[in-house]
């Protein structure tokens, strides 16, 4: 039997060629960025499609994004086809022998979360991630993930929609995201996702008017990393014990960055706002990650996870 | 417009030339051989203003692109950060580009007495196309600048019908070419047309037979007011009209949706993205007649 790559993971039951993840919303419905010559699914582990709801949604008007220091807002709004058109039209065109397709399901009822949820269990994708967090709709969305108990009922009802992997994604726009991670847990949650963007808002002083068409949007990018290392280091103390994975994500770069989610809790990697910077990104951190391990003398990335060593934090006192 | 899909180079490329010329406008040629290959009039470059990666990348029109010495050129305003810490770069450093990208200006042979119009930051690509198209069109180049023009100008030999007789300015370049153009602005500049560039093209187009209107196609490139009023222009003469358009961009190769505009299709109103879908869309189709994008509000 031929060695297993070490960079090669289990998640949830998928086996991901690497733990890197490329994040919904970023990478449209998964054949984009294939135009970027040397771009290649082989570097990656699972791509996550961009949210999908039931009808088609024009989504926000523009402007959507605005730079800000080290981050970018946007403000899409959840456009897309809706979810016939992508099961019928985008499945069909990609290769799913290159890499693992999620798809990212958004609703404002529950029940459209379910019925998305649904028609995508009667499709090809390999697992199904429910963003009860997006900050950039009027309704569903964030609104949901901000409230343990509405999260639950949303997870319920994808849960018995469908028995693929289903990765709940995690508002950092929340009080207590480990008491919402624990009731996700009881409605069936298999994964997490941690985190989706954080609120936020642009302004022209000198027009004193919202940059953004939709005037608040959501932060991603290297400005949001230490709150996505938080909430993932939070995550995985309720997930730890059920061996529930976590994709962590929030201004991944680098492979330092990458690393520094794998210790904190996280199984595999999100890249979204990352790629922007470089859209090849994924080779240099692969190749990083493998160094790494190698330096570290550690068999498989898999045991990096949570391996945050604490027995220093109190030598100050 | 059919589905367009091209291969978009990656690339770390050496800055060869940087010329910094009036109002903060600056000219940056990079050693790009794969880029200049195939970059055609409208499509752009993605450009790192550093090294290593701490701001988004800018988009940038392509101003020349030169296949025989590999370069591309990129003509911009600074604007903002990205684009300020951008003139700071100096000859001999390395920037990531990627490129080209996006859907050119698509010419039709039997259009052979184009309209060319460009402003302020629109005008590079107007100039790369007025470039392709010399030796087998006979082109008229419009363009206005509020800031004085990042090129040399001198007096037309090249007499323009409908033009009025003080309005000589044209570019020394495209004189060189035996191409028509003159400029226009506000600001009062010797020899330019006082006004706006859709008023002088206007003049030009009341000249024009249908005959000669029927060989006719505009392209244009510049501030949104600026493109809306060319594009009342053409559907006002009849005439077939490109736009090039521009937006705040992240990924620019059709990821992330953020460069998006409203566009009338054949079934209703879409979101076209800007980076791969156009930067170039049928100008009717962007600014129709009439109508308005009925996406959602701004508390939506």
């Amino acid at each position: 039997m031929p060695d297993k790559d070490p960079l090669s993971i289990d998640f949830s039951g998928l086996s991901l060629k690497t733990p890197l993840v490329l994040l919904s919303g970023c990478v449209g419905f998964g054949d984009e960025y294939t135009r970027v010559e040397g771009f290649s699914h082989d570097e990656i582990g699972a791509i996550c499609l961009k949210g999908t709801t039931l009808e088609p949604r024009l989504g926000n008007r523009p402007h959507r994004l605005a730079e800000t220091p080290d981050g970018l807002l946007n403000s899409i709004g959840l456009q897309n086809p809706g979810v016939d058109a992508v099961i019928r039209d985008v499945l069909p065109t990609l290769d799913f022998s290159a890499t693992r397709f999620l798809a990212n399901v958004s609703g404002a009822t529950v029940e459209e979360y379910a019925e998305v949820t649904r028609r995508f269990d009667d499709s090809p994708i390999d697992g199904i991630e429910v963003n009860i967090s997006c900050p950039n709709v009027k309704a569903g969305g964030m609104e949901f993930g901000n409230d343990p108990k509405m999260s639950a009922v949303v997870v319920d009802a994808c849960r018995k929609a469908t028995p693929k992997p289903l990765i709940i994604k995690m508002s950092p726009n929340q009080t207590d995201i480990r008491a919402n991670t624990r009731a996700c847990l009881e409605a069936g949650a298999d994964a997490f996702a941690v985190i989706n963007t954080v609120s936020g808002m642009a302004i022209d002083a000198e027009s004193r008017s919202a940059v953004l068409g939709a005037k608040q949007g959501g932060l991603s990018g290297p400005a949001i990393k230490p709150i996505a290392l938080l909430k993932v280091h939070e995550v995985y103390q309720e997930t730890v014990a059920h061996g529930i994975p976590i994709i962590g994500q929030g201004g991944v770069v680098s492979t330092t960055d990458a690393l520094e989610f794998l210790i904190a809790g996280a199984s595999a990697v999100g890249i979204g706002t990352g790629l922007f910077y470089d859209p090849l990104a994924c080779r240099s951190i692969n190749g990083g990650i493998r160094d790494y391990l190698l330096r570290h003398d550690l068999g498989s990335v898999a045991e990096l996870t949570g391996t945050l060593d604490f027995s220093d934090a109190q030598s100050s006192e | 417009m059919e589905e367009f899909r091209n291969v978009i180079h990656s690339l770390d490329a050496r800055v060869v030339q940087v010329r910094h010329l009036e109002a903060d406008q600056h000219a940056l040629v990079i050693d790009a051989p794969v880029i200049a290959e195939s970059a055609t009039p409208g499509s752009f470059v993605h450009l790192g203003v550093h090294a290593e990666p701490s701001m988004m990348r800018r988009p940038l029109s392509i101003l020349w692109s030169d296949p025989e010495r590999g370069t591309v050129e990129v003509l911009y305003k600074v604007v903002g950060k990205g684009t300020e810490e951008l003139a700071r770069v100096q000859e001999g450093e390395t920037l990531p580009v990627l490129g080209p990208i996006g859907r050119g200006f698509q010419t039709e042979p039997d259009r052979d007495r184009p309209l060319l119009i460009g402003g302020g930051v629109g005008i590079p690509p107007i100039l790369f196309l007025a470039r392709e198209i010399k030796e087998h069109t006979v082109p008229l180049v419009v363009m206005g600048s509020e800031i004085p023009f990042p090129f040399a100008s001198r007096p037309s030999t090249i007499r323009v019908p409908g033009i009025p007789d003080g309005v000589i300015a044209g570019m020394s370049l495209l004189e060189d070419w035996g191409v028509a153009s003159r400029l226009c602005s506000t600001q009062g500049y010797a020899g330019c047309y006082d006004g706006y560039v859709d008023a002088a093209a206007r003049m030009w187009l009341e000249t024009q037979t249908p005959e000669q209107r029927a060989r006719v196609a505009v392209f244009t490139c510049g501030p949104v007011p600026m493109l809306e009023a060319v594009a009342r222009l053409a559907r006002e003469f009849d005439v077939p009209c490109q736009v090039c358009m521009e937006e705040y961009m992240a990924c620019a190769v059709g990821g992330c949706a953020g460069c998006t505009v409203p566009v009338l299709g054949k079934n209703g109103w879409t979101m076209k993205r800007v980076c791969v879908d156009g930067p170039v869309f049928d100008a009717q189709a962007v600014f129709p007649e009439g109508t308005q994008w009925p996406g959602p509000s701004p508390s939506a």
